[in-house]
Parts: structure tokens; C-alpha cells; sequence
């Protein structure tokens, strides 16, 4: 344990103007005087919301994003200063205060002395997710927020979770975890279902400066998370703020990609009202190199590799949010009001098979919401509601095509794809979540939580379809979604805590309204549809600590997974609707091994997996496909993934993952020979590595230097599904090729980027800079979607405090 | 502990690279022989692109076989085939399911692998307009395709050499000749759907699209009749146009070319009619000396097979005087418990030519829609009927026609639903 004292004045920096942000310095008069200083981990992360308290001279102060505090006025003399939070051990010091202001250097002790991670020490908040009965694998987003690295970068570095990504910065995003994907797996912040933010938030485009963390479900999903989620769950942490701070950054990058962001904070010296606000822009033209194939003289496709031309993206997103706070009716409410916009360039289909030069895709939106949080005794509750007026729009109407060089062939036909358009398409959302907790004694607990949802679209488009025989816009008539997610939660504590049990019973309900626009329904535009269904689930976790350095954790669910509005509407175009579709339903049992010490950490996670009617797209009469409760499912995994921290200044990450999930119940008949064979376009095993650094008094005094390695690793996986008999050889299917010459395969992938992060003396600027896949590897989508080649990142950050 | 950490994690990056460097050979073929009966099988439900295989046996397969094996193809566009000769040409791609001509190779070991890949001269446009690579094939050097590129003209490729760009045949003025000032007409087309010849006259149907979205150009006629414009080949001159009344998509832009010539080479052509659930289908007779529709015949869906429910022909196969065909057992339905494509309601019939006869042909089950696939074809002499349900019967048949009976040749468990088999003499 080490303490500094510097006699010097702790803010003494007035940057960004622009912002009006100043600095203030305490005053000491009189026989008066200051205290203040920075609490610290071991590895030098500030610590949040850490209280320190000095007696009963004034009242305990929160530590803020840069695990400050200060008190000022203080008369001169000696003071107890004791810091606590949560799962450090308690830190006492007593500080003797002249008129010169005192400022201090607090590390703090884990608690339970053990190592998790490079960036996490003890059991912070994000070690006790990590730690909990239901198992989360935790992407510690603020540990490496100096990095200019995206949050699906993040995640594919993870144990068992990959990232789908189809092209650049801002495109879409899937997550699969378990071999879960689509909308199997959903996504939250805070808790709250991401759906109310219109894609304007989410995994493809918020900076992770604005994130504490990344929680990741894999299979069970906690009842406080009211989704219906099948197989996984991505629940954003934003980050909690005291006092008042600024945190910029900007980024920029190959391929003209900038991305900035502004998050700024105010809360009042007793902390009774609060006002902040969030923003971000990302810009980029994601002109990177392609191989596509163009056609020759003699009409042959060659290959050739060109910059993608009509691939760019734009998209700010900005929220501003106030509120009260510590009063006698609320322990906080908030009231925020969000807007985004995203334009976004098409330059190809599904598959990179033809160019788009003009097509283009919108969707902006406003989201006012408003949350209350209030603790009486041993009840806590929690309501957010929002609603979200969005508006998406696509526009393909030129009249012509591009090829890939860009140039332009006129032509007479609207739009350069198959389906012209022109719409304008209003979804209006209300959410509402009400989460409450009744606290039945130190060991028991009772977890309550409702989560209420109303979609409702109606738009038009003069290039969409009609209704048949009728010139009636399909869009024209309101298609209405709602559905209601109930759970609770019993948490109970045994064994002096060692043995921590959860017992959750989950209730789906559905119900929809809207007209069948597939052909039959052609000539009655009042007919409409409504379909109901409902559902229960349950399950339960169980985690048991054999000691301090050993976790054991197993759990099992069975959930559902209801249809979406798209999958039963259809999409007013190729995708017919179905209002006979039914939720998936998924058994999933999850084993887990922890082990940890101050050199290492481990874990190995088992999954189990049985689901039954996947609602897949399924190809009806051409040119129509429709959702349809198709396949199961079955399947078991593992990973492991592994810290270990070498010599003063490296620490080694790897994990790897391996999953086997196959195709059953297909039932006698033409596609017998399905059952078992691997889930298609689905990858079975990948792994990742990684060294990291981290240097002290560089440069100068008190800068910081933290370089890193990372390597990734996807096995070679198939997009149709390939005899069992015929997959390759070897242990566990990871060596060789496959016995049939499998043209649709993805092959295996290599990703190597490097880069360091420098802390400025003080540690207020920082810079960071990243070669991402410095080999120029050939890297793909799921759907052999090429991706970026090698590229060059340097991103600047800075972050101002200022204390009470 | 340290120490076999590090080893343990050394371990796990050697071994990932290693993933890349480690390759196995395919296991050896079989023995080389000549004569190649090549098999292609469409194993896809869900992604629409027609995943499958195709593979070839040097003898008739008999039994159960399976059809992904080392010297098999797997890819997209699966569908089918068309084939002249020893050739095998395929209209979608294997390797990403763009529409054109792909040619199949044969390697004398058993190997099949897509060769070379004829496509439009504008990839966007063939996206947007379906049916480029509908083509026809005139000799051994000669053929004539669709390209969305330039919708009004018909293409030249060598299927030799699978190369194009040989020059067009321009049917614009021909497609103006009616229509040329209707709003209602989105889009216009030669030879989109349906490319044939006969003697020595190319015959291509002309297309006047009421959809600009979509599947352009099907189930959506200005017209009431059907148009088609005949080619001389000699000069490549066109000649006239003529017409089948009363009806509406004719044939479609798939592997099964949807007309047949008999013996003594009178050609017919299916029209699937209004819509894809049926209305006014038929098939439609050019007498061999002749270049008009013969106007003294025609089997009509409704007059002649059935008034009690709508339905459609779907493909046809013309021999001695007999054609046969798939007819929908019941009604024709679409939508999520539609059965046009999903269920087992496709029945074989035997159709004399001139008392419009229909009869049962038993022994081969009813099956599914055989859409693109080649639901008739002649192997080694032998009349072989395409047998594919949902419940597991998959394989081809061979007919007799003296009985209308038909017996079960082979049968396929792994690889899908059977789409086309065919005999080359490996070149």
C-alpha cells in the first residue's frame, strides 16, 4: 500500500473552451483548507464511486469518472480519511491538513486479493457480474476506452461469442453466441430492451468510451434482463457518473473513418439534481479494397480488386438527460431525450455478386424516456418508459446500373435493384420495464420484473407492393406488435454465502395485428389478422465458491424466443407474412469453472443447447420466402479462457472456443441425411491471444504506455450443410479438409492487429493508434462478405474533471 | 504453474496457425472411365440458392447411392441442368448463385468441377431482371442466350469455348410492333423465358411486363396472348411473330426449358398461364414443317384435364406420340401452407397426342413440384421418371411405356432431392 502526497494544486488545466467546461480550484481561506485526491486500483484504473468519508466534519463524497474527490473549507488539522467499495478491502489513512491543499494517491486492495484480469482488480462491480451465479462474460469496455477499437472488435475476443459484421464501420451487426444468432440473441442497455433506440444505439456504432462494460449471457439469461431472449443476451453498461466531467475523444482513421464523441456531466455538490449529456458521430467511407469479379471482353468474370465506391456511412447520435436525485420520493429520476440519424450507402446485395452505385438506406428518430428509481426499506424500484418516434426510409430509384469501377449505364426500369423504392416508414415504440426487488432478508432475495412492448408501423412507398388487384399500399395499413415479458427471481444464499442459488419462472405473451398481404388476400384491405400466443419458462443457477480461488457455477433454462414483427408481417416485399408462426423454444444448461490467482485466472464454460423450431427464412413460391418454424437444433460446447500476467509489465490473454452444434429431429424423409450434419454458416471453433503492456514514467513522470497484441483465429466453416461423414478429420474436426469439395466454404481466417494506448502525464490526454490486420489477411462475414484489409486508427482522448 | 501455463498457451497459438498450414489430401477417385452418368441433387430448404451436389458414377447407379462423395461438386445453383451431348451447362453459378451459363466438367477419375462461367455483360441488371443465361444451343460451337444487359436483343456464346460477346440478334423493332405506347408495359424483353430451335429458325418469346419490381416479366402479361419472334439463322434476320392465345407464362427461367420435341420433331411449349397457381395453362404445338402455333391443337389445362380445381403444367417430355407430364393432384395453393412446392401433389400422366388422353403412369410416386428439375429424361435408351416426396421416396424411375408402369432404378439418401441425371463420354 503506497501513499503520495503532492502540495500541489490538483486542477490547474482549463481546456475546450468550446464547451465552457472550467475548472475550478478550491479556495482555501482563513484557517480553512483542502483535501483531496485520486483512488486507485493496484494497476493504476481510477475507481468509481468509491465513498470516502473523513468522520463526521463533512459528509462522504462519491470518487468520480477519474476516481476523484475533495473537500474543501476543511479547518486545518488531523483527519481520519477511510475509502470503501465495494469488494476492496476497506483503506484507512490519516492525513494531517495544512493551509497548503492536501492531495493524496489511494490504492486500494482487493479484497479478496485475487487477480481477474489485466484491467479489473478485486471484485468491482464488473467482477462481481463476472462472478455471479448466471454466467456473463464481461468486455471490460472502460479498461481499454483509449483504444481505437470498436465494441464488435471487443467482443470477437471473447470466449464463445463471435461478431458478424458485413463490411465496415456502421454496418450491421450480429452476435452469436453458442451458435445462437440472429434474433436469437438480443440486446439491452442498462437492462432496457435496445429495441427503444430505433438503431441509433447499438453494438455497430456506439463508441465505447460512452460503456462501463459489456455484459455477455451465454444461454441463461437473468430475469432482470426482461427479454425474450433464445440463446444470449448483450446487455450494455453505460457509465455512472459524479460530480462533473468531460470526456472527449476523437478517432480517425484509413478509409476517411472519424468517429468522435462528447459525453459531459454536472451533478450539484449535494448530488440532488443532475444534468449530462452523450453524443457521438461516426463518419466513414469505407472505400476499402474488395476482390469482386468484372466482366471481360468475352463476357468470363475476372477477378479483380477495386475500392469499394458507394459504401459510406454517417450517423450522430446525441442524448441529453437531467434530473433529481436523493430526495425524500425518489433516490433518482431522470428524464433524457435522444435523437439520431443515420444515411447509410448500399454497394451490394446479400452478397457482393453485383454493385449498387445510388441505393441508399435512412432511419433517424427521437426517444424521449424517463426513469425512476426508489428504494423503500427493503423493496427497490425501478420503471423506465420511453416512446420512439422513428422513421426509416429506403431509396433506390435511379434508373440505371453501376458496375463495380462505378460507372453508370442508363437504363428505363426504376431502381438498380430488384426492388425500387421510395418509402417512408413510421414505427412508433412504447416501452415500459418495471424491475422490482424486495430484499426478504441478507440472504434472500426477490427479483420482479416486467417488461411491456408496443410497435406499431405504417408508411408508404409508390414503388412498394400493393395488395393484389387493388392499388392499396401494403405499407398504408398499421401492422401492430405488442408483446409483454414477465419474470421473477428468488436469489438465496447459503453456506455463508458461499453457495448463491437463482430460481426464475419467466411468462411470453404476443399479440399482433395487421393484414396478409400474400397474394390470396389480395381483395379485402379490411381483413385483418390477429394472432396471440403465450408461453412460460424457467430455470434456474446455482454457484458455489469452494474457496476464494475456486468457482463452480451450472444453470439451466428453458426459454422462448417469440416471433419478430418483420418475420410475421413479412416486409412488404419478397418476405411473405406469417401469422402462424410460433416462438422457439430452447433447453439450455450451462457448466462453468472458475479458478483464480494473483499470477492467473481460468475458466472453462460447457454449454448444452436443444432448440426446437428455429424460425428460419425459407424460400415458399418464388420469388417469395417466408419465416417458418423450421429446424432444431442440438448442440454442446466449450471454451476457456485464460489471463496469465508475466513479469512487471505484460499480461497474456488467450481463449479458444468449440462448439458442436447439430441439425436433429429432421424426421424420416428427402432430408434425412440433414440430421446431424453441423449447423450451417456457423463457425465450430475459434480462438484468440493477445499481450499487453503496461509502462509507468515513459517519457515523462507519471505517463503511462500500454501496447498490445492481438491474434484471432476462425476455423474454416461451410455455408450448406455437408454430409457428417464427409466433415474433416482430426480431433474435433479442426484439421484437414472436408472428403467433398466444398465450394461454399469460409476458410480460415487470421486476424493480427497491434497497437498502444500513451496516457499523458496526469493521464488526462491520452493517445492511441491500432493497425488492425496488420497481414492484410482476406477476412470475411458469415456470408463471405469481404472485410476491410489492413488499416491504420489513431484516436486522441480527453478526459476533465472537476470537483466540488 | 507458470511454467505449464506458458507451455499451455504456446500450445494454443501453435496449434491455431497450424490449423492453416495443415492440409489432406482427397481420398483417391475411383477408377478412370469414360462413360460418366453424372447425377445433380438439390439439397437447399432454406437459403433459396439452391445448395447441392453433383456427381458422377461410372456405371448406372442401382440401389441406394449417395451423391457427395470426394469427387463430388457441392455449390449453389442446384437446381438443375440443361444438356447438350456430353455437355452439362447450368444456368446459375455454383460458387455464388449469379445468374448465366456455368459450364460442368467431367474428369475422366470422376471428378465434377464448374468450369468456365459465361456472364451478363451488367451484373446489376441481371440481378434486377431474372433470366439472363436462359439459353439454347445451336451445334457444337453456336448458341444463343438472354442477357438482362441488353433485354430486346439475343446473344451469341460459343459453348465450346464459353466465350460471348459474338454479336446479338436485335428484336427491338419486333417488340414494338405492339405496344410500343403503353404505360402499362414496364418492361420488355427477347428471349427471357423462352429460347428454342427448330429447323433452322431460332424461336424466342417476346415479353411485355406489367411489374417493375420484383420477378419482372413473370405471371405478370400486358398481353392476353403469348408472342414469339422467329429468327432466321441463316441471315439471323428476324422473320415474324407469332402467337398462343389466350394464355400467359410461357415456359420460365430455369434449368427445365419447359418444351420437348417428339419424334418427328413437332415442338411444345408449356404455358404455366396467369398466375403461379395456374389460369388458362397450356401447352402449345409447332408442327416440325411448320413455324406458326398449330392452331388445330392444344391441351389445356382446364378443357382438357380437369374443370374441378385450378392448376398448371409445369414441364413436358414429348416421344412417340406421347407426351408425359406432372399435373397437380388438387388445387393449387400458395402461402404459408401452400402446396405448390412443398407437398407431395404432382402426379405422372401419360398424355396421347391426339386423343388428348390422359393416363396414370403408376410405380413412380406423386412428388414434389419438379420446377427447375428435369423431371423426364432418357438415359441408355430408357424412359427415367424423376420419383421425389417429402417423405423420402427420392430417385429415378424407369417407365415403361406399354403399361404406363414405371420401376424403381435407383434410389438417393444424401444429397437432396434428385434434379437431373445424364450420361456423357467424357471429352
Amino acid at each position: 500500500m503506497r501513499r503520495h502526497v503532492s502540495g500541489l494544486v490538483l486542477f490547474e488545466k482549463v481546456l475546450f473552451a468550446t464547451l465552457a467546461i472550467v475548472l475550478l480550484i478550491g479556495v482555501a481561506n482563513g484557517q480553512t483548507g483542502r483535501l483531496s485526491g485520486t483512488v486507485l486500483s493496484e494497476q493504476g484504473q481510477a475507481i468509481i464511486g468509491a465513498s470516502v468519508g473523513i468522520g463526521e466534519t463533512a459528509p462522504s463524497q462519491i470518487t468520480d469518472q477519474a476516481g476523484k474527490f475533495s473537500f474543501s473549507g476543511l479547518r486545518l488539522g488531523q483527519y481520519t480519511l477511510s475509502v470503501t467499495h465495494v469488494g476492496y478491502a476497506t483503506y484507512h489513512e490519516t492525513v494531517r491538513l495544512g493551509q497548503q491543499p492536501t492531495d493524496v494517491v489511494i490504492r486500494l486492495v482487493p479484497q479478496s486479493t485475487l487477480l481477474a484480469d489485466v484491467t479489473v482488480t478485486g471484485k468491482t462491480e464488473t467482477q462481481q457480474v463476472r462472478e455471479q451465479a448466471i454466467r456473463a462474460v464481461v468486455v471490460d469496455t472502460r479498461a481499454v476506452a483509449e483504444q481505437p477499437a470498436t465494441l464488435a472488435e471487443l467482443m470477437n475476443r471473447s470466449p464463445g461469442i463471435r461478431m458478424r459484421q458485413s463490411g465496415g464501420l456502421g454496418n450491421m451487426v450480429d452476435v452469436s453466441i453458442n451458435g445462437f444468432q440472429g434474433n436469437s440473441v438480443q440486446y439491452f442497455r442498462d437492462g432496457i430492451p435496445l429495441e427503444y433506440l430505433g438503431g441509433g444505439y447499438g453494438i455497430n456504432n456506439v463508441p465505447i468510451n460512452l460503456l462501463e462494460r459489456v455484459e455477455v449471457y451465454k444461454g441463461v439469461v437473468p430475469v432482470t434482463l426482461g427479454g425474450d431472449a433464445l440463446g444470449g443476451a448483450v446487455n450494455l453498461v453505460t457509465q455512472q457518473h459524479h460530480g462533473t466531467m468531460l470526456d472527449v475523444s476523437y478517432e480517425v482513421a484509413s478509409f476517411n473513418t472519424h468517429i468522435a464523441n462528447v459525453s459531459t456531466y454536472h451533478s450539484n455538490e449535494t448530488d440532488r439534481w443532475f444534468v449530462g449529456m452523450d453524443g457521438f458521430y461516426n463518419y466513414s467511407d469505407n472505400d476499402y479494397k474488395a476482390d469482386v469479379e468484372v466482366v471481360n471482353e468475352n463476357s468470363n468474370l475476372v477477378p479483380v480488386t477495386v475500392p469499394l465506391f458507394h459504401n459510406g456511412y454517417k450517423h450522430y447520435f446525441i442524448e441529453a438527460y437531467g434530473g433529481i436525485r436523493n430526495r425524500v420520493w425518489v433516490d433518482e429520476l431522470r428524464f433524457s431525450i435522444a435523437r439520431y440519424a443515420i444515411d447509410r450507402q448500399s454497394q451490394h446485395p446479400a452478397l457482393m455478386t453485383n454493385p449498387y452505385g445510388a441505393l441508399t438506406v435512412h432511419n433517424q428518430g427521437w426517444v424521449p424516456s424517463m426513469r425512476y428509481r426508489k428504494a423503500v426499506g427493503k423493496i427497490a424500484l425501478d420503471q423506465f418508459v420511453s416512446y420512439s418516434a422513428i422513421n426509416r426510409s429506403r431509396v433506390d430509384t435511379v434508373r440505371g446500373t453501376y458496375d463495380w469501377y462505378g460507372a453508370f449505364t442508363p437504363r428505363t426500369g426504376i431502381g438498380e435493384s430488384p426492388r425500387p423504392s421510395l418509402s417512408n416508414i413510421d414505427f412508433d415504440n412504447i416501452i415500459s420495464r418495471t424491475n422490482l426487488v424486495y430484499k426478504i432478508n441478507e440472504s434472500n432475495k426477490l427479483d420482479a420484473n416486467v417488461v411491456f412492448n408496443y410497435n406499431s408501423r405504417v408508411g408508404a412507398d409508390p414503388y412498394g407492393l400493393r395488395f393484389a388487384g387493388t392499388d392499396t399500399d401494403i405499407l398504408s395499413k398499421t401492422a401492430i406488435y405488442a408483446k409483454t415479458i414477465a419474470g421473477v427471481s428468488w436469489e438465496s444464499k447459503w453456506l455463508n454465502e458461499r453457495l448463491v442459488n437463482q430460481l426464475t419462472a419467466k411468462f411470453f405473451h404476443f399479440k399482433t395485428r395487421g393484414i396478409d398481404g400474400f397474394l390470396a388476400n389480395g381483395t379485402d384491405v379490411d381483413d385483418y389478422t390477429t394472432s396471440t400466443h403465450s408461453n412460460w419458462g424457467v430455470g434456474n443457477a446455482l454457484k458455489y465458491a469452494l474457496s476464494d480461488r475456486h468457482l463452480l457455477r451450472a444453470s439451466f433454462e428453458l426459454t422462448n424466443r417469440l416471433p419478430r414483427e418483420n418475420e410475421l408481417f413479412g416486409d412488404n416485399d419478397t418476405r411473405a407474412p406469417n401469422f402462424a408462426l410460433e416462438p422457439e423454444r430452447s433447453l439450455n444448461v450451462n457448466v462453468g469453472y472458475r479458478y483464480q490467482s494473483p499470477a492467473w485466472s481460468a475458466e472453462i464454460g460447457g454449454f448444452y443447447r436443444k432448440t426446437k423450431g428455429m424460425i428460419l427464412l425459407v424460400p415458399i413460391q418464388p420469388p417469395f420466402a417466408q419465416y417458418q418454424n423450421l429446424d432444431s437444433v442440438q448442440g454442446y460446447g466449450l471454451d476457456i479462457d485464460l489471463h496469465y500476467r508475466f513479469g512487471q509489465f505484460f499480461q497474456l490473454t488467450a481463449n479458444a472456443t468449440w462448439q458442436d452444434n447439430r441439425m436433429v429431429d429432421i424426421g424420416d424423409g428427402l432430408h434425412q441425411w440433414i440430421e446431424g450434419t453441423r449447423l450451417r454458416n456457423t463457425p465450430y471453433f475459434f480462438a484468440n491471444a493477445g499481450i499487453l503492456g503496461d509502462f509507468e514514467n515513459i517519457l515523462s513522470s507519471k505517463d503511462r504506455f500500454k501496447p498490445y497484441v492481438h491474434w484471432n483465429f476462425i476455423r474454416e466453416f461451410y455455408l450448406n450443410h455437408i454430409p457428417r461423414d464427409a466433415e474433416p478429420d482430426g480431433f474435433l474436426g479442426l484439421f484437414g479438409k472436408a472428403k467433398v469439395p466444398v465450394t461454399n466454404v469460409v476458410p480460415n481466417q487470421h486476424l493480427l492487429s497491434a497497437g498502444f494506448t500513451y496516457f499523458l502525464a496526469g493521464q488526462q490526454v491520452s493517445i492511441g493508434a491500432e493497425v488492425k490486420n496488420i497481414a492484410d489477411s482476406k477476412l470475411y462475414d458469415y456470408y463471405k462478405i469481404q472485410r476491410p484489409g489492413r488499416s491504420f486508427h489513431v484516436k486522441i482522448n480527453y478526459h476533465l474533471t472537476k470537483k466540488r | 504453474m507458470k511454467k505449464q501455463f506458458s507451455y499451455a498457451v504456446i500450445a494454443l497459438i501453435a496449434a491455431g496457425t497450424l490449423f492453416t498450414a495443415c492440409t489432406k489430401d482427397d481420398p483417391s477417385p475411383s477408377q478412370d472411365s469414360e462413360t460418366k452418368y453424372v447425377l445433380i441433387t438439390l439439397a437447399d430448404r432454406v437459403s433459396g440458392n439452391k445448395a447441392g451436389f453433383i456427381s458422377a458414377f461410372d456405371e448406372m447407379p442401382t440401389g441406394t447411392v449417395s451423391n457427395a462423395s470426394a469427387g463430388s461438386l457441392e455449390g449453389q445453383g442446384m437446381g438443375g441442368w440443361r444438356t447438350y451431348g456430353n455437355h452439362i451447362y447450368k444456368m446459375f453459378r455454383t460458387s455464388d448463385y449469379a445468374t448465366g451459363i456455368e459450364k460442368i466438367n467431367v474428369t475422366a477419375d470422376g471428378t465434377v468441377t464448374a468450369g468456365q462461367f459465361i456472364s451478363s455483360k451488367d451484373q446489376a441488371a441481371a440481378a434486377k431482371y431474372f433470366g439472363t443465361g436462359n439459353f439454347v444451343i445451336k451445334d457444337e460451337n453456336t448458341g444463343y442466350y438472354w442477357d438482362a444487359a441488353e433485354p430486346t436483343k439475343i446473344q451469341k456464346f460459343n459453348p465450346a469455348s464459353m466465350t460471348a460477346n459474338l454479336g446479338s440478334i436485335d428484336l427491338t423493332n419486333a417488340i414494338n410492333e405492339r405496344g410500343a405506347d403503353e404505360d402499362g408495359i414496364k418492361f420488355r424483353s427477347a428471349g427471357q423465358k423462352f429460347l428454342a430451335i427448330k429447323g433452322n429458325k431460332l424461336y424466342a418469346n417476346l415479353t411485355y411486363a406489367k411489374q417493375d419490381a420484383s420477378q419482372i416479366g413473370f405471371f405478370d402479361d400486358f398481353f392476353p396472348d403469348v408472342y414469339i419472334a422467329v429468327i432466321d439463322l441463316s441471315s439471323e434476320t428476324y422473320e415474324k411473330t407469332i402467337s398462343i392465345k389466350n394464355t400467359g407464362s410461357i415456359a420460365y427461367i430455369n434449368e427445365n426449358h419447359m418444351y420437348d420435341f417428339d419424334d418427328n420433331d413437332d415442338l411444345y411449349i408449356v404455358c404455366q398461364g396467369r398466375t403461379a397457381i395456374g389460369g388458362q395453362s397450356k401447352i402449345a404445338r409447332i408442327k416440325a414443317n411448320e413455324t406458326d402455333i398449330d392452331a388445330t391443337w392444344e391441351l389445356d389445362f382446364a378443357d382438357d384435364f380437369t374443370t374441378d380445381y385450378n392448376g398448371k403444367f409445369v414441364g413436358v417430355f414429348a416421344k412417340g406420340g406421347k407426351l408425359i407430364l406432372t399435373v397437380n393432384t388438387e388445387p393449387l395453393t400458395g402461402g404459408p401452407t401452400g402446396n405448390i412446392n412443398s407437398a407431395d401433389i404432382w402426379k405422372f400422366y401419360s398424355v396421347d397426342i391426339a386423343t388428348k388422353d390422359f393416363t396414370e403412369i403408376t410405380g413412380v410416386p406423386v412428388g414434389t413440384n419438379p420446377g427447375a428439375a428435369m423431371a423426364v429424361v432418357e438415359v441408355d435408351g430408357k424412359t427415367l421418371l424423376r420419383g421425389s416426396t417429402v417423405s423420402g421416396d427420392n430417385g429415378y424411375y424407369e417407365y415403361n411405356p406399354a403399361n404406363h408402369a414405371a420401376t424403381l432404378l435407383f434410389n438417393v439418401n444424401v444429397g437432396g432431392a434428385v434434379s437431373g441425371f445424364h450420361k456423357i463420354t467424357v471429352q
